[in-house]
């Protein structure tokens, strides 16, 4: 059987290059990317062997442990179907067990596994040379590579169980900002350590760290004994330990497809819904998931969102002509992001037009409409600003006034968000109607919305007034005012956001009929 | 509803008492009343086991402490609840109703009750107070004065609980039409509370029975608006409201879908439902309604069944001596000599 699932294997890996020619194409263009950048990070491996035996670790162990994570994480977030689902061997009433090897063994035959594969001897090769055994090399290797496949086969699993058919376009592209919002700072962190010569310290920590977990383990163990002390062993004990670990989990996947069936109904009933799928199914839910499409597809809030960066680095220009020092310059933009971020759903409410009568009439109470209209802000926003942080520090030059940007940042943006909840319950201004060009002027009847435009701006600058304060002292006197500065900030965010949330709800539910003929006037 | 254990057991009735009690505990109702058996009074209306209506129960069952069931006509597919010895609680009671906006009068001391399982027509000419009506009756606007009840939910002290009971088709505002018609029925559904199983199995029904089924992966903003009139009436009636209000239905919509339109609604009021529209068509309203109400200028000037506000003479004819008929042709005389 396992000759069987291994050929089964091949002739799926080759069936990628034939058929449409298109999907040929990518296949090829894909296999040759993977190819060149494989060779290139060979080449840049064997390239550390003339650096320290320090170095030599801490490189293969933290870029072991990353591409362990990707291997564990990719199959969750980029959705792919496996065409190995141990599922469809449901029919042939296989034994779990050497299925389950089977297909741990024919997961080997993959093209990012034979990158791995290549890459790993490189890694062999460059701890031979620090010094490590040639035994420990290999075994790191096979270990390190099994690693990496049986999490990959058991995060396939777990996403099937869990997402099911639930999987969406929309909940991917969720998961790919959640990773590209934890992997830039870090990204943008290292990049910007002092690198001459020798490990920065705290990569070093991170390590020392990443070596005993099981993401880390396998690549650290050869060179850890050579240390000639305890460590190599519990590193090789905890390596050794997660394949252990995996393989039953595997095998536990296994054997619960083979026994079990999903809901038939799931897939067709689910078909279509987008973003609704993605969300409980509750009213705040929907409304969450109506907002996001609407935000995600109408121009009017396309523009509004892709003119904040722009506004926010031109901020910096005036400051500069002014005199302001470029590393406090380098602070401003980002702040002003997380303050037009906070502002921006101050007239949400008027966008819906008279189409606001759904909420209306089918007894909408305020809490879900509030809360679920500045879903799509978080996730815009928070993305960006998990970005725009590092990188403005990085600019700015000093890590250490990073927590301070943080607080401001919470401080303006949350307020702002609970600020405009209440204004757009309790003042809506006219705005253009859905459909028409986000450029033009809408016809206005009553107030022209510069009130509560202004009155929730100036209301989150306001009580950001302590935060911005302390970031103020930490950025020209002490940079302990740094942490006091982030706790405030966050606290002020918080406090402000779920106040104006609740006070928002609580106008929302009473002024129903008033914003009707709001709704109906403009 | 334990409680009705003091009435005649039946099968029928107990599985509908049981869907009664499955769909309350899923519906937040906070102010459950659970009617005592001996204390019934009048159940105001029968109850189908119909997909559309089963929910409809619910709110006002609990909410009205009237209503509570009585005797049980148990046949196999409608199980009809009848009144024992008082008039049903009617579908909607407006006392003197007055709004206004700025200067203009819209409605002036407008009083009409209607009856449970009616089919409702409310007339008028343009600018009448029609659709101001039917705002104030759905809850989407208020009125300056006057009581409104659904039936038997006072809808000034209980928003939410009246709004509940109604399933609402407004005729010139806008809908989410971003969404696509599948998204924007689950919208519908979602915002009622129903949870998404349900919602998706009813959207297949209702998107069978309105001929959609081929559209509603499509944008509603693209749709006719004919198609968009169905696919709000569709969204009106996925929670199995008690009561329609329906604001001028049939306009835009072509002959076969306002008969296929039509063939719905009379199947919801025989199931005890009640439907109140508003229409220009004096043909269809004569044909379809069982009541009707005329408003002029803001004033209810006639109401009462299609043959007591007629009389002799066709609706129409009625219709337009009571608003004032279209008066003599003057001051256009140059209309009748061509320039040409």
């Amino acid at each position: 059987m396992v000759a069987h699932i291994l050929r089964l294997r091949l002739a799926l890996l080759l069936g990628a290059f034939r058929g449409d020619p298109q999907k040929v194409t990518r296949g090829v263009v894909g296999a040759l990317l993977l190819l060149a950048a494989t060779v290139a990070a060979c080449w840049a491996l064997l390239g550390v062997q003339e650096s320290s035996s320090a170095a030599v670790g801490a490189i293969t162990v933290f870029c072991g442990a990353t591409l362990t994570l990707a291997f564990a994480l990719a199959p969750i977030v980029a959705a792919v179907t496996d065409p190995l689902d141990p599922r469809r061997f449901r029919v042939f009433a296989l034994a779990p067990e050497p299925l389950a090897g089977a297909l741990a063994l024919a997961g080997l035959l993959s093209v990012p596994v034979l990158g791995l594969v290549a890459l790993v001897a490189c890694a062999a090769v460059v701890w031979v040379a620090a010094g490590a055994t040639v035994v420990a090399a290999i075994m790191a290797a096979i270990i390190g590579v099994a690693t990496c496949v049986l999490f990959a086969r058991v995060s396939l699993g777990v996403a099937g169980i869990i997402f099911g058919d639930r999987r969406s376009r929309e909940l991917s592209g969720l998961l790919l900002v959640t990773v590209l919002v934890i992997v830039v700072p870090v990204g943008v962190f290292l990049a910007s350590l002092d690198w001459r010569g020798t490990v920065p310290g705290p990569l070093q920590q991170v390590v020392d760290i990443l070596s005993f977990t099981p993401i880390g383990a396998a690549w650290a163990f050869p060179l850890l004994f050579t240390r000639g002390d305890a460590s190599g062993v519990l590193a090789l004990l905890i390596a050794l330990g997660t394949v252990a670990a995996l393989g039953f989990a595997w095998l536990a996947l296994v054997r619960h497809f083979l026994s079990s069936i999903e809901k038939p109904l799931t897939t067709r009933e689910r078909g279509g819904l987008g973003w609704f799928s993605v969300v409980p199914g509750t009213p705040g839910g929907a409304v969450a998931a109506r907002s996001l499409v609407y935000w995600l597809r109408d121009r009017r809030y396309l523009v509004n969102t892709l003119v904040i960066p722009v506004a926010a680095v031109a901020t910096v220009v005036p400051l500069l002509i002014a005199g302001v020092p470029a590393n406090v310059a380098a602070l401003v933009p980002i702040l002003f992001v997380a303050l037009f971020f906070g502002w921006l759903p101050h007239n949400d409410l008027a966008y819906d037009s008279t189409a606001i009568w759904m909420h209306v009439a089918s007894g909408l109470r305020g809490l879900p409409d509030r809360v679920g209209r500045l879903v799509p802000i978080l996730v815009i926003a928070i993305p960006v600003l998990a970005i725009g942080i590092p990188i403005s520090v990085a600019l700015h030059g000093r890590w250490a006034i990073a927590p301070a940007i943080v607080g401001v940042c919470a401080s303006l943006f949350f307020s702002g968000l609970g600020l405009s909840s209440i204004a757009s319950a309790a003042s809506p201004y006219p705005v253009t109607p859905p459909g028409e060009s986000p450029f033009q002027q809408p016809q206005r009847t009553g107030s022209s919305g510069a009130v509560p435009q202004a009155l929730v701006m100036l209301g989150s600058l306001a009580v950001s007034a302590p935060s911005l304060w302390w970031t103020w002292l930490a950025l020209t006197r002490t940079i302990e005012a740094a942490s006091l500065a982030l706790w405030v900030g966050v606290a002020t965010g918080l406090v402000v956001l779920v106040a104006g949330v609740a006070i928002g709800a609580a106008v929302f539910t009473r002024r129903t009929g008033r914003i009707m003929e709001f709704a109906e006037a403009s | 509803m334990t409680a009705v254990a003091g009435a005649p057991v039946d099968p029928a009735l107990e599985a509908a008492l049981e869907s009664i009690t499955a769909s309350e505990t899923r519906d937040e109702v906070d102010e459950t009343v659970v009617p005592e058996a001996d204390e019934t009074e009048a159940a105001d209306d029968s109850v189908a086991d119909d997909s559309l209506v089963d929910v409809s129960v619910t709110a006002d069952s609990v909410d009205s402490a009237q209503s509570a069931v009585a005797t049980i006509d148990g046949s196999t597919d409608l199980v009809s609840v009848e009144a024992e010895d008082a008039m049903p609680e009617p579908a909607l009671v407006l006392r003197d109703i007055r709004k206004s906006f700025g200067d203009l009068q819209a409605l002036d001391g407008i009083s009409l009750e209607v009856p449970v399982g009616s089919f409702y027509g409310i007339v008028g000419p343009n600018g009448a107070g029609k659709t101001t009506t039917l705002s104030i009756v759905a809850g989407l606007l208020r009125a300056d004065s006057g009581e409104i009840t659904i039936a038997g939910v006072d809808a000034a002290a209980k928003p939410v609980a009246a709004k509940r009971l109604m399933g609402v088709l407004p005729d010139r505002f806008r809908t989410f039409d971003r969404l696509t018609g599948r998204q924007l029925l689950y919208y519908y559904g979602a915002l009622r509370g129903l949870p998404p199983a349900e919602v998706e199995r009813r959207t297949i029904d209702l998107a069978r029975a309105f001929d959609l089924t081929e559209s509603l992966g499509r944008v509603v903003s693209d749709y006719s608006a004919g198609m968009s009139k169905k696919i709000m009436l569709a969204g009106a009636l996925i929670h199995s409201p008690r009561v329609l209000v329906l604001d001028e239905p049939f306009e835009a919509v072509d002959p076969v879908s306002s008969a296929a339109i039509l063939d719905i609604l009379q199947a919801y009021v025989a199931h005890g439902g009640t439907v109140i529209l508003s229409s220009h068509g004096m043909e269809l309203v004569e044909r379809v309604c069982s009541r009707v109400a005329v408003i002029v200028a803001g004033s209810l000037v006639a109401e009462g069944s299609i043959d007591e506000v007629r009389g002799e003479v066709s609706l129409e004819e009625r219709f337009v001596e009571l608003v004032g008929g279209a008066g003599e042709l003057e001051g256009l005389e140059w209309l009748h000599t061509f320039s040409d």
